[in-house]
């Protein structure tokens, strides 16, 4: 499944981009930030990430589907 | 010390070994005021309020501006051309804040302390004007003229606006660009909470303050700045950071909170007290070249921060703005924003950001809105749960307010070398744990990441013991 990819903050430092389109075999969001840490080396736990999709929030441990554009939001603390 | 006098004005002597700078101003009546020959000018106060009142400006500048000494005079009666109305005298260690405290007494001075003049022309003489209120007739509504004649404010809005309290935590670098623009706005009170000293550091991006503040309490420079920059509004310094206990009072006293903290303690804080006494929330959040902005409205559909991240996240875990970086212009740009939501929030206005996170990066002003909701477990607007009650604490808290530490990892987490001065019962032995915490309020749980202690704590909460978890656990000290 082809799916479109977001980064941002310090996920997008560690990644290098900004976005891309990335070929997956995860079934869950959760899964597929599993196989980006392991390709990208991103050190922040998947607890500590959120992850939207088409503009909406979603729980981690659903289904991702088909053209999906997917965003994964660390948290974000400066001010 | 502030004084009213009839007779003629000396000055007063002004000794001090630690002073390196002493300033005095005089301020004398001059022979000409609009155009016209002026013959002598005649004072009058409200004595005992003109005092208390004059004190009180001494007392800022004393503090603000870290003075060793200040003393102020004010004649009335009856003055000739040449004589002294007013005498002020400061002594400081550095002749920077001396000039600079001066400068302040006399502006605040004429600003706010009850005193009357009448000037005597050839012609005969004026009416008493207030010296306090002279700068001020009639020009406020001028003032927001161009922000009256939309449609969206008119003179409703603007009564809105002037009976709104708005507060803002962290006179920072969101702070620095919102204040000035809610001042302007005429948002009639306005508190600003910090507890921390201007630093060269900070300058870059907080263009509240001046090279020459340095060291100096930002709530009190931004507070200046803004009387001075409306004299109109009023303002409320805080010189002190928000806490678990201090916040209750602090948020429950204003309509509407501003976020501009930079880090996760304090931001789930205000927004566990934000959600549970109402109050709409604007936060924003920053990281080098981007950041996100939301508005938390308890009378929303579209949740808090714990319906995004239900725990807090661990300070140190993305870096802060010291670590990771920051672009000046940035806070800059969400402030604005900020102010922006404020007086939409306060108008009444469609198009509030309380159901939706956007971001905005500045390298390439590409934007998200992601829609928000409820998350049915949140521990504040999730379904059958008590809202949190302030569980978490930073270490600081912990170690500042004395609280016993209690570490309640298995013992095979522990280190070879113990790092915390406090006890030892792992989960593991919840009846040890329950007597021991029972004995011991209030105190403060650890473990390894503040997850399985804010577990804990909510469900000794319950059971009506103070009890605290630190934030982030081990791996945030």
């Amino acid at each position: 499944m082809t799916v479109f990819v977001t980064y941002f903050a310090i996920l997008r430092e560690q990644r290098g981009l900004n976005r891309e389109q990335i070929e997956t075999r995860a079934s869950t969001y959760r899964d597929f930030y599993g196989e980006l840490q392991e390709r990208h080396g991103f050190t922040l736990k998947v607890d500590l990430i959120k992850a939207a999709d088409r503009g909406e929030f979603v729980d981690l441990d659903s289904t991702i589907s088909e053209g999906a554009d997917i965003v994964f939001i660390p948290p974000v603390a400066g001010g | 010390m502030f004084r009213i006098q009839t007779e003629p004005i000396s000055p007063m002597p002004m000794e001090h070994d630690g002073a390196g700078g002493f300033v005095t101003f005089e301020g004398k009546v001059r022979n000409r005021n609009d155009g016209q020959p002026v013959l002598r000018l005649e004072y009058e106060a409200y004595a005992p309020m003109a005092e208390s009142e004059g004190e009180k400006i001494l007392n800022e500048a004393k503090s603000v501006f870290g003075l060793l000494e200040v003393k102020a005079c004010h004649r009335v009666g009856v003055l000739e051309i040449g004589e002294t109305a007013v005498w002020i005298g400061v002594a400081s260690p550095h002749r920077g804040d001396a000039f600079r405290a001066c400068a302040f007494v006399i502006d605040e001075i004429k600003r706010r302390v009850p005193i009357w003049k009448k000037e005597h022309y050839v012609s005969g003489p004026s009416e008493w004007i207030g010296c306090h209120q002279s700068d001020l007739v009639d020009s406020s509504h001028e003032l927001y003229r161009r922000q009256t004649v939309l449609p969206e404010v008119g003179a409703d809005g603007q009564a809105k606006l002037s009976a709104a309290k708005v507060l803002v935590v962290g006179a920072g670098g969101l702070g620095s660009a919102s204040l000035p623009y809610l001042a302007a706005a005429g948002i009639g009170t306005i508190g600003i909470c910090d507890g921390d000293q201007v630093e060269l550091s900070n300058l870059h991006r907080q263009v509240l303050y001046a090279y020459g503040d340095n060291g100096l309490p930002k709530a009190s420079v931004a507070a200046t700045r803004l009387r001075r920059q409306n004299p109109y509004i009023s303002v409320v310094e805080i010189n002190n950071h928000l806490t678990a206990e201090n916040g209750e009072e602090l948020v429950g006293e204003f309509d509407v909170i501003l976020d501009g903290t930079d880090n996760f303690a304090t931001k789930f804080l205000l927004n566990d007290l934000c959600v549970r006494l109402g109050r709409p929330l604007i936060q924003a959040s920053l990281h080098q070249f981007e950041g996100q902005i939301m508005v938390v409205d308890p009378a929303s559909n579209g949740g808090c921060l714990r319906c995004i991240w239900p725990e807090a996240p661990y300070d140190g875990c993305v870096g802060t703005c010291a670590e990771a970086g920051v672009l000046g212009i940035l806070p800059g740009a969400f402030g604005v924003l900020q102010a922006n939501e404020v007086i939409k929030v306060i108008l009444g206005m469609e198009g509030v950001l309380h159901s939706e996170l956007l971001t905005l990066d500045l390298r390439n002003y590409e934007t998200n809105r992601i829609r928000r909701k409820k998350y049915q477990n949140c521990p504040n607007c999730g379904n059958g749960h008590a809202t949190t009650d302030c569980l978490d604490l930073t270490a600081a808290e912990a170690f500042t307010n004395g609280y016993a530490l209690l570490d309640i990892r298995e013992p095979e987490e522990w280190e070879p070398i113990p790092i915390l001065p406090g006890h030892r019962i792992p989960l593991s032995k919840p009846a040890e744990l329950r007597q021991f915490v029972g004995e011991n309020q209030p105190c403060v749980l650890v473990c390894q990441r503040g997850m399985r202690s804010a577990a804990l704590v909510r469900e000794l909460r319950g059971f009506g013991i103070e009890v605290y978890s630190l934030i982030g656990g081990i791996s945030s000290l």
